[in-house]
């Protein structure tokens, strides 16, 4: 008896053994696609190397401020210079994230699926109201690693700081791969870009604002918009409201329904460079230095320099600072903040963490 | 403070222990027991086929005695994993149906035995994409399923000890073998009550 009940169980068992016969997949296998960008590199191909390693690379926007310095009039001559080598566009597309890359030829289409959602950080908003915005960039992947590699500004480091190396997903101060455009390159220019929405819209968010144009659809889709002159910006700003689109340049479609355009560009433009460039602080803070009398003349070769001082929309400011642009050769533009007196994170904090007023470094350009 | 003192020398005498015993020396008596049994425990496992992760759940048996050396029976557990990756949350299901067979030796009251099991595991996989469900427009398939039998089998040491009357605790432990796109192997352990009535 106790036999046949044993047979049976084997019975059973080699019964759901032959049914049950798919393949397990564990964490392999094709990912599904959400969405599939359509994209096509144009332009005049001469721009690029013999050798290039074209890639087209989809890289999610970044919410940024620039600094009250790059923004105010400069205040002497020394300052138009160090402002015209130290500060990025304020109006152009500041990278955040590297999401999706594939190799690209000039003139013939190509597709990039996309298989990851944009992350909660890149979305700007709350649960209920949230978007993010992506520029196809077009490089040429020098180091041949398939992705996209971003910089970020050389800034002078200060004590107990690093070298700027980059480590993790801190990128380092310098990259290999150069950029030729983008899709999405400033809001002073026309632009076509990826959107990802979900919940409501907020048509007051200046968040790369296209005012004036029709709300982007739920989840993924293609928005073009013609851009706005800076002026317009700075009126619009003054005024309160955020500055109008060309309602005959606006776009919103599905990303099947359209072909992006990505057009090749000089890669010696700054706002090209620019594009493969991040920043570490997105609220326009500043990091001051402290110029240390005890510690050796820093190198300023290669670097503007100018004394000003401190950016105020209100009341002029007494105090004095040496801010210092970054190299020449540097990949990204960026400025380095120096005060007598003051603090890591303000220069006008109550308990400073050093003060050399009274007795500045030999080196020092600024007066007391 | 008459009145306390009082109350301390009128204590003895209200004071009594128990008429009988909640343990004596009867209390962990044991009996030999019939030649079937029954056992059922918890179970943690390597999974057949993710490479990560461990695997638990329950499991039970039937065994039958023939002679003092020998039983055979049969035993069918279930263990659950999820683990996840980029893009995936995979749950895997195993359900493991044995024939068995082994060899034992009983001292005083306790037996240890070599136990070999051999049959089918048959995995249920469900494949959730990360955060599908926050894209409103997609009408990519959210969740996979897969079902597949794969043979299996364990080489397990057992240890019984007999605690009160019919009843034991046991456990186990021993390598796996499944046999799917080649051999991978694995672990498996067991621990949980006995009943040899």
């Amino acid at each position: 008896m106790a036999a046949l009940r044993l047979l049976a169980i084997a019975g059973s068992g080699a019964l759901a053994a032959l049914v049950a016969c798919d393949d397990l997949k564990n964490f392999g296998g094709p990912i599904p696609a959400y969405a599939t960008v359509q994209l096509e590199v144009t332009g005049d191909p001469t721009l690029l190397p013999g050798d290039a390693d074209l890639e087209v690379a989809m890289v999610w926007g970044g919410q940024w401020l620039v600094e009250a310095l790059c923004i105010l009039p400069p205040e002497n001559m020394d300052a138009t210079t160090l402002l015209a080598a130290g500060c990025r566009d304020p109006f152009g597309f500041v990278p955040a994230r590297v999401d999706g890359n594939v190799a690209a030829d000039v003139g013939v289409p190509t597709t990039l699926p996309l298989i990851s959602l944009p992350s909660a950080d890149l979305l700007i908003g709350d649960v209920t109201a949230r978007i993010g915005y992506a520029s196809l960039i077009v490089y040429d992947d020098r180091d041949h690693n398939g992705t996209l590699n971003l910089a970020r500004p050389n800034r002078i480091p200060g004590n107990g700081m690093g070298m700027g190396s980059g480590s993790g997903n801190d990128p380092g101060t310098e990259t290999r791969d150069v950029v030729y455009g983008a899709s999405f390159v400033a809001m002073t220019q026309a632009d076509q870009r990826v959107a990802y929405r979900e919940g409501s819209f907020s048509p007051v968010a200046a968040f790369y604002p296209r005012a004036g144009c029709g709300e982007p659809p739920l989840g993924f889709s293609m928005l073009a918009a013609g851009g706005f002159t800076a002026q317009a910006a700075i009126d619009a700003t003054i005024a309160g409201t955020l500055p109008k689109e060309d309602p005959a340049s606006c776009a919103e479609t599905a990303l099947s329904a359209t072909t992006i355009q990505v057009p090749l560009q000089m890669p010696s433009l700054e706002s090209v460079k620019e594009l493969g460039c991040t920043e570490r602080t997105s609220d326009s803070s500043v990091r001051y230095l402290e110029p240390d009398p005890t510690e050796p003349t820093p190198d300023f070769t290669d670097r503007v320099t100018a004394c000003v001082h401190l950016p105020s929309f209100g009341a002029p400011s007494d105090t004095v600072e040496l801010v210092v642009s970054g190299r020449t050769e540097d990949k990204c533009v960026g400025i380095s903040h120096y005060v007598l007196k003051g603090c890591r994170e303000s220069a006008d904090c109550g308990s400073p963490d050093w003060d050399h007023s009274t007795a500045p470094p030999d080196w020092w350009p600024c007066g007391p | 403070m008459r009145w306390f003192a009082l109350v301390i020398l009128l204590m003895p005498a209200f004071a009594a222990a128990d008429p009988g015993r909640l343990l004596d020396d009867h209390s962990f008596d044991t009996e030999p027991g019939g030649e079937f049994a029954g056992d059922l425990g918890i179970v943690a496992a390597k999974p057949t086929s993710l490479p990560v992760g461990l695997s638990t759940g329950i499991g039970a048996g039937l065994t039958r005695r023939c002679g003092c050396m020998f039983s055979y029976g049969a035993r069918i557990a279930w263990s659950r994993v999820t683990e996840d990756s980029e893009s995936w949350i995979v749950t895997q299901d195993d359900f493991r149906f044995r024939v068995t067979g082994a060899i034992l030796h009983e001292a005083g009251r306790g037996a240890i035995a070599l136990r070999l099991g051999a049959g089918p595991t048959i995995v249920h996989e469900v494949r959730d994409l990360q955060q599908g469900m926050r894209d409103p427009n997609s009408d990519t398939p959210q969740q996979q399923h897969a079902l597949r039998a794969v043979p299996a089998g364990e080489l397990e040491l057992v240890v019984s000890l007999k605690i009160a009357g019919t009843w034991l605790v046991d456990a186990s432990a021993g390598p796996t073998l499944a046999i799917d796109s080649g051999a991978h192997g694995g672990w498996i352990t067991q621990m949980g009550v006995a009943w040899r009535p």
